[in-house]
């Protein structure tokens, strides 16, 4: 939500400083242009019939969801505003927290020492609440039996994180069956 | 010091998103932050680790306790060091 409402507000302002020089131009007659030659009276009459419109009840079908449709988006932008950042460090309790690179490390570090995994990608996502939420995808050989090592995978993880401390809140196991020729390890 | 003779902590964080450091009488103390109420202590764990986290964070609690002066301490692992791969 961060990354656009920053693209939203530059769209904004760059839009605003467009309009904002051309405001200039006009109202100092700079190169020919004047303020009277602007279409204002245009615009204001038919913000006027608009405006009269909605308050005489009398706007199209299309108009209408339209406006709905805006009061909703706005109010479910509002609810999105509200809702706070996730946080950036994984909270294990009692005031101990470790940032997502070590639980990025650890669990990458387990997985790919399970014979059957070729290489790993992980990611972690830190939550209010103690524990974390880590996302692994294992890459294995073609043909093998993708059930038991996700099985094998998953236990063998959550077992080395809860002797190590690292809470696991929710692990999701990705197989992708890949080439070994592509993958980080060849052999296990 | 107390946090850095703990067992499993190689070395004070810096910070991963913010520096964590704290600013007195024109010195820069690294990986501590002290305010009135709260004292976060930032590490980096020596791996393979001697013990789980929390029993780390614990034990460095329990050494800093005395000089916490009643705040509340946190304890952020910002990294880990894995033996035999300092320097590179």
């Amino acid at each position: 939500m961060r990354v656009f409402n920053r693209i939203f507000m530059i769209l904004l302002l760059a839009g605003l400083f467009v309009l904002g020089a051309y405001v200039v131009v006009y109202a100092f007659d700079l190169f020919g242009y004047k303020l009277q030659s602007l279409p204002v009276t245009d615009f204001a009459k038919g913000l006027e019939n608009f405006v009269a419109g909605v308050e005489g009840g009398s706007l199209s079908v299309m108009t209408q969801i339209i406006l709905v449709l805006l009061a909703v988006l706005g109010l479910l932008w509002f609810i999105a505003e509200l809702r706070p950042g996730a946080p950036r460090r994984v909270r294990m309790g009692s005031g101990t927290y470790v940032t997502r690179g070590v639980v990025e490390d650890e669990v990458s570090t387990v997985a790919e020492q399970v014979p059957d995994v070729l290489g790993s990608s992980v990611g972690v996502k830190a939550r209010r609440s103690p524990g974390a939420q880590v996302d692994l995808e294992a890459r294995v050989r073609r043909g093998e039996d993708l059930g038991t090592i996700k099985s094998g995978l998953q236990s063998t993880v959550q077992q080395r994180l809860s002797q190590k401390g690292l809470p696991v809140r929710k692990l999701n196991v990705k197989l992708v069956e890949a080439d070994p020729r592509q993958t980080k390890a060849r052999v296990q | 010091m107390a946090a850095l003779a703990t067992e499993g902590v190689y070395s004070l964080g810096r910070g991963r998103y913010v520096e964590a450091a704290t600013y007195e009488g024109g010195e820069k103390v690294s990986g501590v932050v002290v305010t009135p109420e709260d004292l976060e202590i930032h590490i980096v764990a020596r791996y393979p680790l001697p013990k789980p986290i929390p029993e780390i964070a614990e034990d460095i609690r329990e050494r800093v306790a005395t000089e916490a002066g009643g705040r509340k301490t946190m304890v952020v692992v910002d990294d880990l060091e894995v033996m035999g791969d300092e320097g590179l």
